[in-house]
Order: structure tokens, then C-alpha cells, then sequence
């Protein structure tokens, strides 16, 4: 009888159970700073995530970091002002991104491409521009921004208190990791394969009755509601935000994370920001090169593009395929055992 | 030939195991440099050293190594009944909020500093919760940091942007026949209480403002249709606010090639022999701002208090440049002054018990002379260090100073214009949300 071949599903749950055991662990295992660099990264593992689904229909936004700051300065103003709920800003702040993504859709995506790019970075120039008003500074606070935001509630019961960056990093896992779940079955579900049809052939999608429009102003919907929780996850744990914060530099980060980890699967911006944000925040900063920093930060960039293309993503598929020759190598080369030898 | 020999001896993995071998020794049996006495306390520097804002912190830590250099070479400071070596702990905080709150869990938990010096600004909001926690003081270059809740911060040596009426003033009287002025400044926190303060100072001397104040956006690299804005009003002052360098010196470029001939004013110019250089001597004379040399022999007036303040500035020119000295170069090291001498007296590293010594009578002694603890009206807490402040201007391409104005002296007079203006711009402390 043919020997049955695991299911990708089998392997994907053998990998998980040592994968949520690692991340369960990993506070302990760090310093007090890395952890709270830890929580940072995995606000950002969520932030960049959210974009690459825009990414899916073909359009690169430079609105994201604003679109993350609607939702920090929401549920901020809905905790601070309103006196609701952390956990309840945070979903209001999720959704009033999520909401403003929808009415910008209107005039941004009928642009296209480079069009589509240039709209939204004045978008998002002209959103800052109204934090930063002087007449709204009672309520945006102006270009110094909110200060003294509610943290999330302390837990007394279990007395969990989220000042500490290990029990802030675990809900912020559980956050990120629901809200990747969903990122994840959208891009697999028909809707997914629809934003993918869009971004290769959108005029062949149109053809078959395709409401491209529509479609792309889903994705821009949904990337902005993960993008606001992930602006409301900070900004209740640093509890300040601030127009600048949300600027063109923390844009062109998102952008470089997406770019050297690749779009092409799902763990390739989880893998840019991962190892950028280490190579930056701890080995970097553990070379006490401070000046020097960014312009290694920058060689590194250079170099991983010139010799990674297609992005850190690109190495997985090249170490499976060097596995998997060396295996077949080893099978070769290994001598039959005597059980396996034609009888003679 | 010889490397050729060579390579037949060792093969090229063999050569860099043994170096790296021998590298990793050398770090691990090589004896660390140290002090006769061994007692150390750490000092955390939370400032931007990257970054547009880099030139407000880098200098000061630059300052801070000489400081150090210095009072260990005494022996260290004395606090009860030992002698301790200073040693200053750097984290680049980016000028970012969440770095900054990184930077204070790591200066305060892992390294074990007893103080922490910032520059404060947007950054502040994120370590604000930090130093509550743990119960650290920290100290700012920026009051409108303060509030009432801000217990363990204290503004002990720059009280920006208030010391900035003292430029004004000293223009009024002893230029009276400017009346006439335009402001332009960067739309952000740093900017904006400085442009009220400049609108209060200006009313206060009897100096008109020309239209609204100018704000640009800190991502503005063109300044040419800003100057040109500007030089359409006809100004007798162009007031450069509290800009950043990178903003000072192609706005004073621009002044230059548009022909202004007028008085200019502001807060800092840091680097300034090299605006001199793209500009022209004639051009910047009369420049006024509020940062010295250190070299000015004005600064060995006895109410100064900073220790050597002449040979502080040509160490510091023979170690990092003349170049390279900023208006914070020698700040942070005449707060490491105002500390040292209060964990001193205190006896202890304590933050609280340091605190209560830095503040007991109401006065303390700022880098240019005896000051009082005030800031209640303005900040909502009496945590800012005020007195006397110089009014520096550009001479034959060296900035001089003039003179040494009263901060309180200028706010007892005109406390209600100072007021109103910063109510205006929502500034004041129970504005700021």
C-alpha cells in the first residue's frame, strides 16, 4: 500500500504548536527594553500585515501611517473624552479608520497607480494638517497631540497590570494574532482571489462582472480597520499620540518593511519587519554606533535589495529547495540495506 | 611573495578563526580601565542623537563626556560618605515617543541610572508614565513639558521659550527705531509657545507684528517662497522663532540672497560660523539669539555659576570642533552641576530626596547666576529654574554677549500679555490635552 503524503494543513499545525510556544515564551527570555521593543514589533507586525491586503488589488498607499494615526487619536479622544472603555475605543477607534478609509475611497480610488500613490500620501498630508489646527487644538490637541491617554484596565482579579510590557505583549498577540486569522481568510477566501484578479487583470475582471470599484474599496476598508487597531493598541500604551508620529518617516518604514520582507505571501512583511526592526532596535543599537545607525540601517537596506530582490520572503522557498536536494542527495548516495536488495 | 608565503602556511578559514580567536581574547584579558574608587553612579541620557533633532542632544552628551572627564578627574562627587565616579548611559530616543519610553525602561531597569536628562518635547508624553512607576527624576530642556501632575520633571537650566523676551528687550532699547516685525516658525510643539512668547515680548517693547504669524510644516525643505512671504510686508525684524538649525540656516540663506537688510532675531543659531560662511560677515552682524560661547569673557562675571566656562568651550572645540558647538552643548552638563550638588547635599541618589535638596528654599543655582523655582502660573507647578538669561549678538562673525536680562523682572511687568498670547495659541497647561 502507497505510503499516505501528510497533508499541508498536518504540517502547518505541527508548526504552529512550537511556534505559539516560542512567542509565549519570548518575554522571559528578553530584557526589560526588548520587551517593550517586542510589544512596538508586534503593534507593527499588525500595521504591516493590514497593508499588504491594499496591497493584494495592486495599489500602494502612502496614507497607511495616517490611516494607523485615525485610529490611535480615536480611541484615544472615545476613552479620554467619552470616558468609554479602553477595549471599546479601541474597536471605535478601529472602526472610525475603517470609516474614513471609506469615505476617501470615493475620490482616491477612482485614481489608479502612481495617481492613486500621490492621492493618498495629500490625503493623509491633509488628515495631519487637521490634527495640527489650531482652531481643533481643544479637542486634537495641535502639533503636541494627546497626552495622558487611559491605559487598558488593569486586570485585578488575576492582578495583571498592563504597564508591564510582557502582559501588554500578550494581548497585544492575541489581538494581532485574531485579527491575522482574518487577514489571512479574507486573502484565501473567493473575495482574496477576487483582489488578486484585480491586481493582474482588472479590466478581464470587469469583463466577467467584476465590480472592481468596490472590490478595492473593500480592501482599503478592511487594511484601514486593522491599521486603526493597531494605531489604538499604541496609543494606549504609550499613551501620547501626535501628528508627527504618524508622518511621512513612519510611512516610509511600513513601506520598507513591506518591501525588503516582499508582498508576495503572507509571512513576508512579518518577516521584513521582524528582522528590521531587531536588526535596528537591538543589534544596531547594542553596536553603540549611534550616529552611525541609520547609515547602516540604510547599507543593509541597499544590499538586501540588490541581492534579495524578491524579498526576505525569497529565502524560504531557496532553503526548502536546498533541503530538499540535500535530502535527495543523501538518498542517492546511501547504500540500499540488505532488506531492500533484490532477492538473489 | 610574503603573502604568498603566507597563504601556503594558513589557509584562509584557519587565518580568520585564529583573528577572531585572538580578538575575543584580547576583549576578554585585557584588564578594564578603572577608577581608584570603584563607586560609580550612572547617569541616563534619553535625547535625540539621530534624526532632525539630533542637534539639541548629541552636543549636550558630547558636553556631558567633558563634565564627566572633569569631575572624575577631581575624584568624582561626593554623595555622604563616599566619592563616586559619574558615568553617563546614552539611548537615542529618536525624538519618538515609544522609543523614548523604551529608552527609560532601559536606563532606569537595566542600567540602574539615578537620573535621567532629556530634551523633552514630543517624546516626554511616553516616558511621562515610566518615570511615575519607578519613581526617577527627569529633567527637560522644555518647561511646556510641566504640568501639575509632572512631579518628578524639573526645567533646571533652560526655560524655553521664556527667556526668549529677553532678546526683544534688549532690541527695543537699544535698537528703538525698528517697530515693525514678521514671525515664521515650525508647526510644532517647540514652535508655537515660542511664537507667543516672541508676540508677547514684541507687544511688550512697543514692536508691531506684520499679518499672522508664519507657520510651515517640519517637512518643509523649500524655504525661498517662505522668505519671499515675508519680505513682502516689509519688516524692519525677521523673527526666526525657536527654528530648528536645519530650518535657521536656509531661512537666513534665503533672507540673504532676497536682499533683506533688516534686523534678525532669533532664538537659537547654532552652528552659526557656517551661516556666517554662506552668507557674508556684514550680512549677519547684528544677528541677535540667546546661546553663547562659552569663550565670551563675559561668562567670568561672578553670578555666572558653570564651572569654567572658558576652558569648558575650548575643550570642547579641541574635541569635537569649533564647528559643532550648539546652544545645548553646555546645557546638560550645568543641570549635571545643579544635581550633582544636590545629591551632595541630600547625601543620597534618591530621585525624591535629590529633588527635595534641589529645591529647598526656592532657589537654586542656574549655569548664570542664583534663580528662583517658579513656573505656577505659567506650567501649573513650580519646577522650572528662572533668572537671569544673556542676549547674545553676532560681531564681526563671533557672537558676543551683550547683556544678562531678568527673566523674572520681564515677567513681573508683562505677565498679562504673556498670558493672553499663549491662551491664544493654547498653550498654556490646562489647555494642553
Amino acid at each position: 500500500m502507497p505510503e499516505r503524503a501528510a497533508s499541508p494543513k498536518l504540517y502547518w499545525a505541527i508548526g504552529a504548536v512550537p511556534l505559539a510556544a516560542g512567542l509565549i515564551v519570548l518575554p522571559h527570555l528578553l530584557s526589560f527594553s526588548q520587551q517593550e521593543i517586542l510589544v512596538l514589533l508586534t503593534i507593527n507586525v499588525l500595521l504591516v500585515c493590514s497593508y499588504r491586503l491594499l496591497t493584494l488589488t495592486g495599489e500602494w498607499s502612502l496614507a497607511h501611517a495616517v490611516i494607523m494615526g485615525i485610529g490611535a487619536y480615536s480611541s484615544a479622544l472615545a476613552a479620554k473624552q467619552l470616558g468609554l472603555p479602553v477595549p471599546l475605543s479601541m474597536l471605535v477607534g478601529a472602526g472610525a479608520a475603517g470609516f474614513i478609509a471609506f469615505l476617501l475611497s470615493f475620490p482616491l480610488l477612482r485614481m489608479k497607480g502612481f495617481y492613486f500613490l500621490i492621492g493618498s500620501f495629500a490625503a493623509g498630508e491633509i488628515i495631519r494638517l487637521i490634527w495640527k489646527w489650531s482652531e481643533l487644538t481643544w479637542l486634537f490637541g495641535g502639533p503636541k497631540g494627546i497626552k495622558l491617554i487611559p491605559p487598558f484596565p488593569d486586570i485585578e482579579v488575576f492582578s495583571i497590570d498592563f504597564y508591564d510590557p510582557a502582559n501588554y505583549y500578550y494581548l497585544c498577540l492575541i489581538v494581532v494574532t485574531i485579527s491575522l486569522v482574518i487577514l489571512y481568510r479574507i486573502e484565501h477566501s473567493r473575495i482574496g482571489l477576487t483582489f488578486h484578479a484585480i491586481h493582474w487583470q482588472d479590466k478581464l475582471a470587469q469583463s466577467v462582472g467584476v465590480n472592481t470599484f468596490r472590490y478595492r474599496m473593500l480592501a482599503f476598508v478592511v487594511s484601514a480597520f486593522f491599521a486603526g487597531l493597531a494605531g489604538a493598541l499604541y496609543a494606549h500604551y504609550v499613551g501620547t499620540v501626535n501628528p508627527n508620529r504618524f508622518g511621512v518617516e513612519e510611512m516610509v518604514y511600513i513601506l520598507i518593511w513591506a518591501i525588503v520582507g516582499g508582498t508576495a505571501t503572507f509571512y513576508g512583511p512579518i518577516l521584513g519587519v521582524v528582522v528590521l526592526t531587531v536588526l535596528n532596535e537591538v543589534v544596531l543599537r547594542a553596536l553603540n554606533i549611534d550616529q552611525m545607525r541609520p547609515m547602516l540601517y540604510g547599507a543593509i537596506l541597499i544590499v538586501s535589495i540588490l541581492f534579495l530582490p524578491q524579498g526576505l520572503e525569497s529565502v524560504v522557498p531557496k532553503i526548502k529547495g536546498w533541503l530538499a536536494q540535500r535530502r535527495q542527495k543523501r538518498a542517492i548516495a546511501k547504500p540500499p540495506s540488505e532488506a531492500e536488495q533484490p532477492a538473489k | 611573495m610574503t603573502t604568498k608565503f603566507a597563504l601556503s602556511l594558513v589557509n584562509r578559514r584557519d587565518f580568520l578563526l585564529t583573528t577572531a580567536a585572538a580578538t575575543v581574547m584580547a576583549g576578554v584579558s585585557m584588564p578594564k580601565i578603572t577608577f581608584a574608587a570603584d563607586k560609580v553612579v550612572k547617569i541616563g541620557f534619553l535625547a535625540p542623537l539621530t534624526g532632525e533633532v539630533a542637534a539639541w542632544g548629541k552636543p549636550g552628551l558630547d558636553g556631558c563626556s567633558i563634565w564627566a572627564d572633569w569631575v572624575n578627574a577631581d575624584g568624582g562627587i561626593k554623595i555622604g560618605d563616599d566619592a563616586y565616579k559619574v558615568e553617563f548611559v546614552a539611548y537615542d530616543d529618536e525624538y519618538d515617543p515609544g522609543k523614548a519610553r523604551t529608552g527609560a525602561v532601559k536606563l532606569i531597569k537595566e542600567d540602574g541610572v539615578k537620573f535621567v536628562m532629556m530634551l523633552g518635547g514630543d517624546p516626554w508624553p511616553g516616558v511621562s508614565p515610566v518615570s511615575d512607576k519607578e519613581k526617577m527624576l527627569f529633567s527637560t530642556l522644555l518647561p511646556s513639558d510641566l504640568t501639575p501632575e509632572t512631579k518628578l520633571l524639573v526645567a533646571p537650566c533652560e526655560v524655553h521659550p521664556i527667556y526668549n523676551v529677553t532678546g526683544v528687550e534688549w532690541l527695543a532699547e537699544n535698537k528703538p527705531d525698528l517697530k515693525t516685525a514678521v514671525i515664521v516658525a515650525q508647526d510644532d510643539s517647540l514652535g508655537k509657545p515660542s511664537v507667543a512668547t516672541y508676540l508677547a515680548a514684541f507687544e511688550a517693547a512697543g514692536i508691531k507684528v506684520l499679518g499672522d504669524p508664519i507657520f510651515f510644516d517640519p517637512a518643509t525643505t523649500d524655504f525661498a517662497p517662505i522668505m519671499s512671504k515675508m519680505l513682502a510686508l516689509k519688516p524692519d525684524i525677521i523673527c526666526l522663532d525657536t527654528c530648528y538649525a536645519d530650518y535657521v540656516h536656509p531661512l537666513t540663506e534665503q533672507a540673504f540672497q532676497q536682499g533683506f537688510k533688516g534686523q534678525m532675531i532669533s532664538c537659537t543659531a547654532d552652528f552659526y560660523p557656517k551661516m556666517v560662511e554662506k552668507t557674508s560677515k556684514e550680512f549677519m552682524e547684528g544677528f541677535i539669539f540667546q546661546f553663547p560661547d562659552f569663550d565670551d569673557p563675559a561668562l567670568n562675571a561672578e553670578h555666572v555659576n558653570f564651572r569654567k566656562p572658558n576652558d569648558f568651550f575650548q575643550e570642547y572645540v579641541k574635541r569635537f570642533g569649533e564647528g559643532e558647538w550648539s546652544a545645548v552643548s553646555w546645557e546638560y552638563a550645568s543641570i549635571m552641576d545643579l544635581w550633582s550638588d544636590a545629591a551632595g547635599r541630600a547625601g543620597t541618589t534618591d530621585p525624591e530626596k535629590v529633588l527635595e535638596a534641589m529645591q529647598v528654599g526656592g532657589t537654586g543655582k542656574q549655569a548664570f547666576g542664583e534663580a528662583k523655582w517658579w513656573g505656577k502660573e505659567l506650567f501649573g507647578i513650580d519646577n522650572a529654574l528662572v533668572g537671569l538669561w544673556p542676549v547674545v549678538v553676532i560681531e564681526d562673525g563671533k557672537a558676543r554677549i551683550k547683556e544678562f536680562k531678568s527673566i523674572p523682572a520681564w515677567w513681573d511687568k508683562h505677565k498679562a500679555l504673556m498670558i493672553k498670547h499663549m491662551e491664544a495659541l493654547n498653550q498654556m497647561y490646562y489647555q494642553r490635552s
